[in-house]
Protein backbone atom coordinates (compact mmCIF):
# COMPACT_ATOMS: atom_id res chain seq x y z
CA UNK A 1 0.00 0.00 0.00
CA UNK A 2 2.91 2.64 0.90
CA UNK A 3 6.19 2.05 -0.25
CA UNK A 4 9.53 3.95 0.53
CA UNK A 5 12.17 2.82 -2.26
CA UNK A 6 15.97 4.08 -0.89
CA UNK A 7 14.90 7.42 0.77
CA UNK A 8 17.89 10.02 1.87
CA UNK A 9 17.76 12.61 3.32
CA UNK A 10 21.08 14.78 3.75
CA UNK A 11 20.92 18.04 5.85
CA UNK A 12 24.28 19.40 5.07
CA UNK A 13 26.60 16.64 6.05
CA UNK A 14 24.25 14.64 8.59
CA UNK A 15 22.44 11.40 6.98
CA UNK A 16 19.35 11.87 8.95
CA UNK A 17 18.35 9.43 6.27
CA UNK A 18 20.32 7.36 4.32
CA UNK A 19 19.04 4.90 1.77
CA UNK A 20 15.50 3.54 3.68
CA UNK A 21 13.56 1.46 1.91
CA UNK A 22 10.22 0.13 4.11
CA UNK A 23 6.91 -1.53 2.80
CA UNK A 24 3.64 -0.93 4.71
CA UNK A 25 1.13 -3.32 3.75
CA UNK A 26 -2.94 -2.51 3.29
CA UNK A 27 -4.36 -3.25 7.05
CA UNK A 28 -1.30 -3.74 9.24
CA UNK A 29 0.33 -2.47 11.83
CA UNK A 30 3.71 -1.33 11.07
CA UNK A 31 6.68 -0.19 13.18
CA UNK A 32 9.53 1.24 13.38
CA UNK A 33 11.56 1.94 16.32
CA UNK A 34 15.27 3.14 16.47
CA UNK A 35 17.30 5.44 19.04
CA UNK A 36 16.44 9.25 19.16
CA UNK A 37 18.00 10.75 15.80
CA UNK A 38 17.98 7.86 14.13
CA UNK A 39 15.65 9.50 11.26
CA UNK A 40 12.16 8.30 12.17
CA UNK A 41 10.52 11.63 12.23
CA UNK A 42 12.91 12.86 9.18
CA UNK A 43 11.75 9.75 7.14
CA UNK A 44 8.06 10.43 8.12
CA UNK A 45 8.88 14.07 7.09
CA UNK A 46 9.30 13.24 3.51
CA UNK A 47 6.66 10.73 3.10
CA UNK A 48 3.78 13.16 4.31
CA UNK A 49 5.55 15.75 1.94
CA UNK A 50 6.91 17.87 4.59
CA UNK A 51 10.59 17.91 3.59
CA UNK A 52 11.59 16.97 0.45
CA UNK A 53 13.64 14.25 -0.46
CA UNK A 54 17.33 14.04 -1.04
CA UNK A 55 16.64 11.32 -3.23
CA UNK A 56 14.42 7.99 -3.17
CA UNK A 57 10.99 7.45 -4.08
CA UNK A 58 7.65 7.07 -2.28
CA UNK A 59 4.69 5.45 -4.12
CA UNK A 60 1.82 5.22 -2.49
CA UNK A 61 -1.36 2.64 -3.86
CA UNK A 62 0.47 2.11 -6.90
CA UNK A 63 1.24 6.37 -7.48
CA UNK A 64 4.53 8.09 -7.29
CA UNK A 65 4.36 10.76 -4.32
CA UNK A 66 7.81 11.40 -4.02
CA UNK A 67 7.59 15.38 -2.89
CA UNK A 68 3.76 16.07 -3.92
CA UNK A 69 2.52 19.06 -0.65
CA UNK A 70 1.58 18.32 2.35
CA UNK A 71 -1.55 19.22 1.87
CA UNK A 72 -2.31 17.25 -1.60
CA UNK A 73 -0.68 14.20 0.56
CA UNK A 74 -2.85 14.33 3.17
CA UNK A 75 -6.28 14.63 0.67
CA UNK A 76 -5.45 11.02 -0.96
CA UNK A 77 -6.01 9.38 3.17
CA UNK A 78 -2.51 9.81 4.20
CA UNK A 79 -2.70 11.15 7.64
CA UNK A 80 0.42 11.53 9.87
CA UNK A 81 0.37 12.98 13.52
CA UNK A 82 3.36 14.66 15.32
CA UNK A 83 5.98 13.90 17.83
CA UNK A 84 4.94 17.14 19.98
CA UNK A 85 1.50 17.59 19.90
CA UNK A 86 -0.15 20.75 20.26
CA UNK A 87 -3.25 20.77 18.31
CA UNK A 88 -5.22 23.93 17.51
CA UNK A 89 -4.67 25.25 20.71
CA UNK A 90 -7.03 28.52 20.73
CA UNK A 91 -10.05 26.10 19.54
CA UNK A 92 -12.28 24.10 20.87
CA UNK A 93 -12.02 20.12 20.54
CA UNK A 94 -14.94 20.05 18.43
CA UNK A 95 -13.58 22.82 16.15
CA UNK A 96 -10.37 20.48 16.22
CA UNK A 97 -12.55 18.11 14.87
CA UNK A 98 -14.38 19.81 12.31
CA UNK A 99 -11.31 21.36 10.89
CA UNK A 100 -10.46 17.57 9.28
CA UNK A 101 -14.20 16.93 8.22
CA UNK A 102 -14.05 16.56 4.43
CA UNK A 103 -16.00 20.25 3.37
CA UNK A 104 -13.52 22.03 3.99
CA UNK A 105 -13.79 23.36 0.66
CA UNK A 106 -16.87 24.80 1.37
CA UNK A 107 -17.18 28.12 -0.66
CA UNK A 108 -17.01 32.06 0.49
CA UNK A 109 -20.46 32.73 -1.04
CA UNK A 110 -22.24 30.26 0.88
CA UNK A 111 -20.87 30.65 3.91
CA UNK A 112 -22.35 34.54 3.39
CA UNK A 113 -25.63 33.32 2.16
CA UNK A 114 -26.26 31.16 5.05
CA UNK A 115 -28.11 32.70 7.72
CA UNK A 116 -27.69 28.86 9.44
CA UNK A 117 -25.01 29.02 12.69
CA UNK A 118 -24.88 24.98 11.87
CA UNK A 119 -25.93 23.68 8.14
CA UNK A 120 -27.22 20.54 7.80
CA UNK A 121 -23.59 19.04 6.77
CA UNK A 122 -22.10 20.49 9.37
CA UNK A 123 -24.51 18.95 11.88
CA UNK A 124 -23.79 15.37 10.66
CA UNK A 125 -19.84 15.88 11.02
CA UNK A 126 -20.32 17.14 14.66
CA UNK A 127 -22.71 13.51 14.96
CA UNK A 128 -19.68 11.75 13.99
CA UNK A 129 -17.08 13.88 16.00
CA UNK A 130 -19.11 13.26 18.85
CA UNK A 131 -19.43 9.52 18.20
CA UNK A 132 -15.51 9.81 17.35
CA UNK A 133 -14.90 11.56 20.99
CA UNK A 134 -17.32 9.05 22.88
CA UNK A 135 -14.74 6.68 21.21
CA UNK A 136 -11.79 7.95 22.48
CA UNK A 137 -12.75 8.53 26.00
CA UNK A 138 -12.73 12.56 25.27
CA UNK A 139 -16.54 12.59 25.15
CA UNK A 140 -16.87 15.10 27.64
CA UNK A 141 -14.69 17.84 26.11
CA UNK A 142 -16.27 18.96 23.25
CA UNK A 143 -16.37 22.33 24.31
CA UNK A 144 -12.99 22.92 26.19
CA UNK A 145 -10.30 24.53 24.25
CA UNK A 146 -7.62 22.47 23.20
CA UNK A 147 -4.77 24.64 25.22
CA UNK A 148 -6.32 23.17 28.66
CA UNK A 149 -5.65 19.62 27.49
CA UNK A 150 -3.72 17.38 29.61
CA UNK A 151 -0.71 16.13 27.79
CA UNK A 152 -2.58 12.07 27.80
CA UNK A 153 -5.92 13.78 26.08
CA UNK A 154 -3.91 15.97 23.71
CA UNK A 155 -2.01 12.38 22.02
CA UNK A 156 -5.82 11.32 21.88
CA UNK A 157 -7.03 14.27 20.17
CA UNK A 158 -4.36 14.03 17.65
CA UNK A 159 -5.24 10.32 16.81
CA UNK A 160 -9.15 11.03 17.18
CA UNK A 161 -8.95 14.50 14.37
CA UNK A 162 -7.64 12.54 11.38
CA UNK A 163 -10.29 10.18 11.53
CA UNK A 164 -13.00 12.73 10.76
CA UNK A 165 -11.40 12.62 7.22
CA UNK A 166 -11.97 8.63 6.77
CA UNK A 167 -8.22 8.34 5.80
CA UNK A 168 -6.50 4.78 5.00
CA UNK A 169 -2.85 4.90 6.41
CA UNK A 170 -2.13 6.51 10.00
CA UNK A 171 1.37 7.45 10.10
CA UNK A 172 2.03 7.74 14.24
CA UNK A 173 4.84 9.71 15.48
CA UNK A 174 5.04 7.88 19.10
CA UNK A 175 1.65 8.10 19.98
CA UNK A 176 2.37 6.19 23.43
CA UNK A 177 4.87 8.60 24.50
CA UNK A 178 3.81 10.51 27.41
CA UNK A 179 0.15 8.78 27.67
CA UNK A 180 -0.93 7.28 31.08
CA UNK A 181 -1.39 3.31 31.28
CA UNK A 182 -4.99 3.79 31.07
CA UNK A 183 -4.88 5.78 28.21
CA UNK A 184 -2.57 3.81 26.52
CA UNK A 185 -4.65 0.42 26.66
CA UNK A 186 -7.66 2.53 25.02
CA UNK A 187 -5.46 3.26 22.45
CA UNK A 188 -3.86 -0.18 21.78
CA UNK A 189 -7.74 -1.03 21.62
CA UNK A 190 -8.47 1.57 19.30
CA UNK A 191 -5.80 1.12 16.97
CA UNK A 192 -6.59 -3.09 16.63
CA UNK A 193 -10.48 -2.02 16.24
CA UNK A 194 -9.11 -0.01 13.42
CA UNK A 195 -7.05 -2.34 11.94
CA UNK A 196 -9.58 -4.96 12.37
CA UNK A 197 -12.00 -1.94 10.00
CA UNK A 198 -9.24 -2.24 7.34
CA UNK A 199 -7.11 0.59 8.17
CA UNK A 200 -3.14 1.01 7.84
CA UNK A 201 -0.60 1.73 10.49
CA UNK A 202 2.70 3.09 10.32
CA UNK A 203 3.52 3.48 13.99
CA UNK A 204 7.15 5.08 15.23
CA UNK A 205 7.70 4.75 18.91
CA UNK A 206 10.07 4.22 22.20
CA UNK A 207 7.73 1.93 23.90
CA UNK A 208 8.78 -1.49 23.19
CA UNK A 209 6.44 -3.11 24.92
CA UNK A 210 3.49 -1.50 22.80
CA UNK A 211 5.17 -1.87 19.94
CA UNK A 212 5.95 -5.80 20.47
CA UNK A 213 2.62 -6.10 21.66
CA UNK A 214 0.85 -4.19 18.40
CA UNK A 215 2.48 -4.81 15.34
CA UNK A 216 2.70 -7.10 12.42
CA UNK A 217 5.91 -5.88 11.22
CA UNK A 218 8.93 -4.14 12.53
CA UNK A 219 11.77 -2.05 10.83
CA UNK A 220 14.61 -0.83 12.96
CA UNK A 221 16.60 2.04 12.07
CA UNK A 222 20.00 3.30 13.49
CA UNK A 223 21.61 6.44 12.61
CA UNK A 224 19.42 7.45 9.12
CA UNK A 225 20.06 3.19 8.29
CA UNK A 226 17.64 0.35 8.19
CA UNK A 227 19.63 -2.53 10.39
CA UNK A 228 16.77 -4.96 10.99
CA UNK A 229 13.50 -5.80 9.69
CA UNK A 230 11.00 -8.94 11.22
CA UNK A 231 8.11 -10.14 13.33
CA UNK A 232 7.95 -8.80 16.40
CA UNK A 233 9.59 -12.03 18.01
CA UNK A 234 12.65 -11.97 15.64
CA UNK A 235 12.95 -8.46 16.09
CA UNK A 236 13.10 -8.82 20.31
CA UNK A 237 16.02 -11.53 19.33
CA UNK A 238 17.87 -9.84 16.91
CA UNK A 239 21.61 -9.01 18.37
CA UNK A 240 22.25 -5.98 16.41
CA UNK A 241 19.16 -4.44 17.42
CA UNK A 242 19.68 -5.50 21.26
CA UNK A 243 23.19 -3.95 20.93
CA UNK A 244 21.98 -0.95 19.17
CA UNK A 245 18.64 0.59 20.16
CA UNK A 246 16.93 -2.08 22.92
CA UNK A 247 20.42 -2.12 25.30
CA UNK A 248 20.39 1.80 24.89
CA UNK A 249 16.94 2.35 25.35
CA UNK A 250 16.79 0.36 28.74
CA UNK A 251 18.76 2.19 30.30
CA UNK A 252 16.67 5.42 29.32
CA UNK A 253 13.88 3.86 31.03
CA UNK A 254 15.16 2.60 33.76
CA UNK A 255 16.81 6.38 34.27
CA UNK A 256 13.73 8.16 33.72
CA UNK A 257 11.37 5.56 35.41
CA UNK B 1 -24.21 74.25 22.23
CA UNK B 2 -26.34 70.96 22.54
CA UNK B 3 -26.56 70.66 18.94
CA UNK B 4 -23.15 71.97 18.22
CA UNK B 5 -22.46 68.83 20.67
CA UNK B 6 -24.36 66.67 18.70
CA UNK B 7 -23.08 66.96 15.60
CA UNK B 8 -19.77 66.74 16.69
CA UNK B 9 -20.45 63.37 18.08
CA UNK B 10 -22.94 62.34 15.17
CA UNK B 11 -18.99 63.41 12.48
CA UNK B 12 -16.74 61.52 15.55
CA UNK B 13 -19.16 58.24 14.96
CA UNK B 14 -19.19 58.21 11.20
CA UNK B 15 -15.34 58.33 11.58
CA UNK B 16 -15.59 55.04 14.28
CA UNK B 17 -17.85 53.42 11.92
CA UNK B 18 -15.48 53.93 8.79
CA UNK B 19 -12.91 52.72 11.20
CA UNK B 20 -15.40 49.68 12.00
CA UNK B 21 -15.16 48.79 7.96
CA UNK B 22 -11.63 48.99 7.62
CA UNK B 23 -11.04 47.07 11.07
CA UNK B 24 -13.80 44.14 10.28
CA UNK B 25 -11.79 43.72 6.85
CA UNK B 26 -8.59 43.41 9.05
CA UNK B 27 -9.93 41.54 11.93
CA UNK B 28 -10.83 38.85 8.92
CA UNK B 29 -7.21 38.67 7.57
CA UNK B 30 -5.36 39.62 10.97
CA UNK B 31 -7.33 38.12 14.01
CA UNK B 32 -9.28 35.32 12.13
CA UNK B 33 -6.26 34.29 9.86
CA UNK B 34 -3.26 35.93 11.97
CA UNK B 35 -1.26 37.18 8.64
CA UNK B 36 0.57 39.77 10.05
CA UNK B 37 -0.80 42.88 7.53
CA UNK B 38 0.36 46.27 8.37
CA UNK B 39 -0.28 47.40 4.75
CA UNK B 40 -4.48 47.98 5.38
CA UNK B 41 -4.26 51.64 3.95
CA UNK B 42 -2.84 50.36 1.07
CA UNK B 43 -6.84 48.78 0.04
CA UNK B 44 -8.27 52.13 1.56
CA UNK B 45 -6.38 54.36 -0.84
CA UNK B 46 -6.73 52.54 -3.56
CA UNK B 47 -10.52 52.41 -2.52
CA UNK B 48 -11.15 55.64 -2.44
CA UNK B 49 -9.17 57.03 -5.71
CA UNK B 50 -10.68 54.73 -7.40
CA UNK B 51 -14.12 55.62 -6.56
CA UNK B 52 -12.90 59.34 -6.67
CA UNK B 53 -11.75 59.15 -10.32
CA UNK B 54 -14.85 56.92 -11.59
CA UNK B 55 -17.43 59.45 -10.24
CA UNK B 56 -15.91 62.72 -10.03
CA UNK B 57 -17.10 65.06 -13.05
CA UNK B 58 -13.65 65.39 -15.52
CA UNK B 59 -10.72 67.07 -14.69
CA UNK B 60 -11.07 71.03 -14.81
CA UNK B 61 -8.51 73.79 -16.08
CA UNK B 62 -5.46 73.60 -13.63
CA UNK B 63 -6.46 70.19 -12.45
CA UNK B 64 -5.42 66.39 -13.41
CA UNK B 65 -6.47 63.43 -13.03
CA UNK B 66 -7.26 60.22 -14.85
CA UNK B 67 -11.09 59.32 -15.70
CA UNK B 68 -13.42 61.52 -14.06
CA UNK B 69 -16.71 59.49 -15.71
CA UNK B 70 -19.23 61.22 -13.06
CA UNK B 71 -20.59 57.14 -12.72
CA UNK B 72 -22.80 56.60 -9.99
CA UNK B 73 -21.63 56.37 -6.58
CA UNK B 74 -22.78 52.91 -5.86
CA UNK B 75 -20.74 52.10 -8.47
CA UNK B 76 -18.04 53.82 -7.29
CA UNK B 77 -18.17 52.18 -4.20
CA UNK B 78 -18.41 48.65 -6.17
CA UNK B 79 -15.14 49.52 -7.79
CA UNK B 80 -13.85 50.77 -4.45
CA UNK B 81 -13.99 47.07 -3.55
CA UNK B 82 -12.77 45.43 -6.25
CA UNK B 83 -9.83 48.29 -6.95
CA UNK B 84 -9.13 47.05 -3.24
CA UNK B 85 -9.07 43.02 -3.92
CA UNK B 86 -7.27 43.58 -6.93
CA UNK B 87 -4.58 45.38 -4.96
CA UNK B 88 -4.44 42.89 -2.08
CA UNK B 89 -4.04 39.84 -5.15
CA UNK B 90 -1.27 41.82 -6.04
CA UNK B 91 0.36 42.23 -3.31
CA UNK B 92 -0.82 39.21 -1.94
CA UNK B 93 0.24 36.88 -4.98
CA UNK B 94 3.99 37.34 -3.77
CA UNK B 95 4.32 38.21 -0.53
CA UNK B 96 1.89 35.94 1.26
CA UNK B 97 4.56 33.23 0.67
CA UNK B 98 7.04 34.61 3.26
CA UNK B 99 7.05 34.56 6.83
CA UNK B 100 5.32 36.40 8.69
CA UNK B 101 7.96 38.81 10.54
CA UNK B 102 8.84 39.62 6.44
CA UNK B 103 4.96 39.97 5.43
CA UNK B 104 4.55 42.24 7.68
CA UNK B 105 7.07 44.75 6.40
CA UNK B 106 6.70 43.85 2.37
CA UNK B 107 2.88 45.12 3.41
CA UNK B 108 4.21 48.23 4.99
CA UNK B 109 6.26 49.31 2.39
CA UNK B 110 3.64 48.56 -0.28
CA UNK B 111 1.60 51.12 1.74
CA UNK B 112 4.10 53.51 1.35
CA UNK B 113 5.16 53.03 -1.99
CA UNK B 114 1.23 53.43 -2.92
CA UNK B 115 0.90 56.84 -0.75
CA UNK B 116 4.65 57.78 -2.64
CA UNK B 117 2.66 57.12 -6.57
CA UNK B 118 -0.47 59.25 -5.46
CA UNK B 119 1.74 62.39 -3.91
CA UNK B 120 4.28 61.95 -6.87
CA UNK B 121 2.49 60.77 -10.22
CA UNK B 122 0.30 64.56 -10.78
CA UNK B 123 -1.47 63.21 -13.79
CA UNK B 124 -2.88 59.98 -12.06
CA UNK B 125 -4.74 61.81 -9.42
CA UNK B 126 -3.58 65.67 -9.15
CA UNK B 127 -1.25 64.88 -6.66
CA UNK B 128 -0.40 66.58 -3.18
CA UNK B 129 -3.66 69.18 -4.12
CA UNK B 130 -5.74 66.07 -4.19
CA UNK B 131 -9.14 66.89 -5.54
CA UNK B 132 -11.80 68.88 -3.38
CA UNK B 133 -15.67 69.37 -3.11
CA UNK B 134 -16.07 65.61 -3.64
CA UNK B 135 -20.37 65.12 -3.26
CA UNK B 136 -21.94 63.14 -0.33
CA UNK B 137 -24.54 60.74 -0.85
CA UNK B 138 -28.32 61.36 -1.01
CA UNK B 139 -27.15 65.10 0.15
CA UNK B 140 -29.33 67.02 -2.14
CA UNK B 141 -32.47 65.27 0.24
CA UNK B 142 -31.91 66.80 3.46
CA UNK B 143 -30.90 70.00 4.98
CA UNK B 144 -27.29 71.08 5.84
CA UNK B 145 -28.41 70.70 9.28
CA UNK B 146 -29.68 67.10 9.60
CA UNK B 147 -27.06 65.67 6.72
CA UNK B 148 -24.38 64.73 8.81
CA UNK B 149 -26.83 62.31 11.13
CA UNK B 150 -28.07 60.79 7.68
CA UNK B 151 -24.44 60.04 6.61
CA UNK B 152 -23.59 58.61 10.37
CA UNK B 153 -26.97 56.88 9.52
CA UNK B 154 -26.00 55.30 6.31
CA UNK B 155 -22.70 54.59 7.74
CA UNK B 156 -24.01 52.31 10.82
CA UNK B 157 -26.29 50.50 8.77
CA UNK B 158 -22.89 49.63 6.04
CA UNK B 159 -21.26 48.55 9.30
CA UNK B 160 -24.26 46.80 10.21
CA UNK B 161 -24.08 44.81 6.90
CA UNK B 162 -20.30 44.52 6.59
CA UNK B 163 -20.13 43.22 10.30
CA UNK B 164 -22.93 40.37 9.12
CA UNK B 165 -20.80 39.20 6.49
CA UNK B 166 -17.43 39.11 8.05
CA UNK B 167 -19.52 37.10 11.32
CA UNK B 168 -20.62 34.43 8.73
CA UNK B 169 -16.95 34.44 6.78
CA UNK B 170 -15.34 33.57 10.55
CA UNK B 171 -17.90 30.77 11.95
CA UNK B 172 -17.64 29.26 8.60
CA UNK B 173 -15.91 26.11 7.49
CA UNK B 174 -14.06 28.49 5.78
CA UNK B 175 -13.17 30.41 8.70
CA UNK B 176 -12.23 27.85 10.49
CA UNK B 177 -9.40 26.94 8.26
CA UNK B 178 -8.15 30.34 8.68
CA UNK B 179 -8.49 29.59 12.45
CA UNK B 180 -6.76 26.11 12.22
CA UNK B 181 -3.71 27.67 9.62
CA UNK B 182 -3.49 30.60 12.34
CA UNK B 183 -3.04 28.10 15.11
CA UNK B 184 -1.05 25.43 13.76
CA UNK B 185 -0.04 25.46 10.17
CA UNK B 186 1.74 22.14 9.57
CA UNK B 187 -1.53 20.44 11.37
CA UNK B 188 -3.79 22.28 8.91
CA UNK B 189 -1.92 20.97 5.62
CA UNK B 190 -2.35 17.51 7.13
CA UNK B 191 -6.43 18.07 7.34
CA UNK B 192 -5.65 19.19 3.96
CA UNK B 193 -5.98 22.74 4.10
CA UNK B 194 -3.99 24.24 1.30
CA UNK B 195 -2.23 27.78 3.10
CA UNK B 196 -1.64 29.55 -0.13
CA UNK B 197 -5.17 29.43 -0.94
CA UNK B 198 -7.20 30.16 2.13
CA UNK B 199 -4.70 33.34 3.34
CA UNK B 200 -5.01 34.96 -0.50
CA UNK B 201 -8.79 34.39 0.32
CA UNK B 202 -8.73 35.86 3.33
CA UNK B 203 -6.74 38.73 2.20
CA UNK B 204 -8.58 39.65 -1.30
CA UNK B 205 -12.25 39.61 1.08
CA UNK B 206 -10.46 42.13 3.21
CA UNK B 207 -8.89 44.14 0.71
CA UNK B 208 -12.47 44.45 -0.90
CA UNK B 209 -14.27 45.84 2.43
CA UNK B 210 -11.00 48.32 3.63
CA UNK B 211 -10.93 49.14 -0.25
CA UNK B 212 -15.57 50.01 0.40
CA UNK B 213 -13.77 51.80 3.44
CA UNK B 214 -11.85 54.49 1.38
CA UNK B 215 -15.14 55.33 -0.65
CA UNK B 216 -16.82 56.01 2.57
CA UNK B 217 -13.86 57.74 3.84
CA UNK B 218 -14.29 59.83 1.02
CA UNK B 219 -18.16 60.45 1.55
CA UNK B 220 -16.87 61.95 5.27
CA UNK B 221 -13.94 63.96 4.41
CA UNK B 222 -15.39 65.10 0.77
CA UNK B 223 -11.36 65.74 -0.09
CA UNK B 224 -8.97 63.17 -0.96
CA UNK B 225 -5.64 63.63 -0.77
CA UNK B 226 -2.47 61.48 -0.61
CA UNK B 227 -1.72 62.67 2.72
CA UNK B 228 -5.50 61.33 4.45
CA UNK B 229 -3.69 57.67 3.80
CA UNK B 230 -0.30 57.47 5.98
CA UNK B 231 0.13 54.34 7.52
CA UNK B 232 -0.99 56.24 10.51
CA UNK B 233 -4.70 54.85 9.56
CA UNK B 234 -2.93 50.83 9.49
CA UNK B 235 -1.65 51.47 13.20
CA UNK B 236 -4.72 53.10 14.54
CA UNK B 237 -6.87 50.07 12.85
CA UNK B 238 -4.76 47.59 14.43
CA UNK B 239 -4.68 49.24 18.05
CA UNK B 240 -8.71 48.98 17.68
CA UNK B 241 -8.67 45.51 16.84
CA UNK B 242 -6.68 45.05 20.20
CA UNK B 243 -7.98 46.77 21.97
CA UNK B 244 -11.59 45.50 20.77
CA UNK B 245 -10.09 41.94 21.10
CA UNK B 246 -8.54 40.01 17.88
CA UNK B 247 -10.47 37.74 15.94
CA UNK B 248 -14.09 38.78 17.77
CA UNK B 249 -15.89 41.19 15.38
CA UNK B 250 -18.13 43.00 18.03
CA UNK B 251 -14.49 43.62 19.51
CA UNK B 252 -13.68 45.46 16.09
CA UNK B 253 -16.46 47.56 16.02
CA UNK B 254 -16.07 48.41 19.80
CA UNK B 255 -12.59 48.86 19.20
CA UNK B 256 -12.63 51.44 16.79
CA UNK B 257 -15.44 53.25 19.00
CA UNK B 258 -13.36 53.94 21.84
CA UNK B 259 -10.53 54.75 19.50
CA UNK B 260 -12.33 57.10 17.81
CA UNK B 261 -14.01 58.85 20.75
CA UNK B 262 -10.75 58.53 22.81
CA UNK B 263 -8.77 60.31 20.15
CA UNK B 264 -11.10 62.59 19.01
CA UNK B 265 -12.77 64.20 22.43
CA UNK B 266 -9.64 65.83 23.39
CA UNK B 267 -10.73 68.49 20.97
CA UNK B 268 -14.10 69.15 23.28
CA UNK B 269 -10.90 70.72 25.64
CA UNK B 270 -10.56 73.95 23.90
CA UNK B 271 -7.40 74.89 24.53
CA UNK B 272 -6.95 77.73 22.02
CA UNK B 273 -5.11 77.64 18.72
CA UNK B 274 -1.42 77.07 20.14
CA UNK B 275 -2.62 73.67 21.71
CA UNK B 276 -2.90 72.30 18.29
CA UNK B 277 0.10 70.72 18.01
CA UNK B 278 0.92 69.62 21.46
CA UNK B 279 -3.05 68.42 21.26
CA UNK B 280 -2.05 65.97 17.98
CA UNK B 281 1.22 64.51 20.26
CA UNK B 282 -1.35 63.86 22.98
CA UNK B 283 -3.77 61.99 21.04
CA UNK B 284 -1.23 59.35 20.39
CA UNK B 285 0.29 59.32 23.87
CA UNK B 286 -3.07 58.80 25.67
CA UNK B 287 -4.22 56.32 22.47
CA UNK B 288 -0.68 54.52 23.65
CA UNK B 289 -1.67 54.35 27.48
CA UNK B 290 -5.04 52.92 26.49
CA UNK B 291 -3.43 50.42 24.40
CA UNK B 292 -0.56 49.57 26.90
CA UNK B 293 -3.29 49.57 29.83
CA UNK B 294 -5.53 47.14 27.78
CA UNK B 295 -2.24 44.68 26.92
CA UNK B 296 -1.35 44.40 30.33
CA UNK B 297 -4.87 43.76 32.37
CA UNK B 298 -6.80 42.39 29.25
CA UNK B 299 -4.37 40.70 26.75
CA UNK B 300 -7.84 39.29 24.77
CA UNK B 301 -9.04 42.83 24.52
CA UNK B 302 -12.02 44.12 25.45
CA UNK B 303 -14.26 41.30 23.92
CA UNK B 304 -11.76 38.18 23.89
CA UNK B 305 -12.40 35.66 21.15
CA UNK B 306 -15.55 33.80 21.43
CA UNK B 307 -15.15 30.08 22.10
CA UNK B 308 -17.85 28.71 19.57
CA UNK B 309 -19.73 25.97 21.15
CA UNK B 310 -22.17 23.54 19.28
CA UNK B 311 -23.58 21.22 22.38
CA UNK B 312 -26.84 23.28 22.15
CA UNK B 313 -26.78 23.64 18.29
CA UNK B 314 -29.95 22.19 17.62
CA UNK B 315 -31.32 25.86 18.65
CA UNK B 316 -29.09 28.36 16.56
CA UNK B 317 -28.42 31.33 17.16
N1 LIG C 1 15.69 20.15 9.86
C1 LIG C 1 16.82 19.53 10.21
N2 LIG C 1 18.01 20.11 10.00
C2 LIG C 1 19.16 19.50 10.34
N3 LIG C 1 19.22 18.30 10.92
C3 LIG C 1 18.06 17.65 11.17
C4 LIG C 1 16.80 18.24 10.85
N4 LIG C 1 15.82 17.38 11.22
C5 LIG C 1 16.45 16.31 11.74
N5 LIG C 1 17.78 16.47 11.72
C6 LIG C 1 18.77 15.50 12.20
O1 LIG C 1 18.48 14.28 11.60
C7 LIG C 1 18.66 13.21 12.50
C8 LIG C 1 17.39 12.40 12.62
O2 LIG C 1 16.41 13.14 13.32
P1 LIG C 1 14.94 12.60 13.55
O3 LIG C 1 14.39 12.16 12.25
O4 LIG C 1 14.18 13.65 14.26
O5 LIG C 1 15.18 11.37 14.51
P2 LIG C 1 14.13 10.50 15.33
O6 LIG C 1 12.76 10.93 14.99
O7 LIG C 1 14.43 9.10 14.94
O8 LIG C 1 14.46 10.74 16.77
C9 LIG C 1 19.12 13.84 13.81
O9 LIG C 1 20.52 13.75 13.87
C10 LIG C 1 18.68 15.26 13.69
O10 LIG C 1 19.52 16.10 14.42
MG1 LIG D 1 11.29 11.64 16.20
Amino acid sequence: MLEVQNAKKYFGGVKAVDNVSIQVKKSSITGLIGANGAGKTTLFNMISGFIPLTAGTVIYEGEDITNQPAYKISTKGIVRTFQTPLGFPRMTVMENMLVFAKNRNAGIFTAIKTSKKVTPLEEEYIERARKILKDVGLGNKEDAWVSDLSAGELKILEFARPLMADPHIFLLDEPAAGINPANLNSLVTLIKDLRNKGYTFLIVDHNLKFIMNICDYIYVMADGKLIFEGLPDEVANADCVIESYIGKKKTEDTVSN
Amino acid sequence: MLTGTALFLSSILTLAAIYAVIALALNLEAGVDGLWDLGVVSFVAVGAYTYTMLTVSPASAGQSYIMGFGLPMWVGVLAAGIAGSIVAFLIGKPTLKLKNEYFLITTFAFAEVIRQILTNERWLSNGVAGVYNLAQPFKTYFTPSVYPYILLLLLVIIVFIVYVVVHRLTYSTFGRSLKALRENEPLALTAGIRPDRFHIRAFVIAGFFAGTAGAFYVWYSTVITPSLFTSDITFFVWMAIVIGGLANNKGAIVGSVIFVLAGESLRFLDLGSGFAVRMASMKIAILGLILIAILKWRPQGILPEKKVKFSNSSKNS
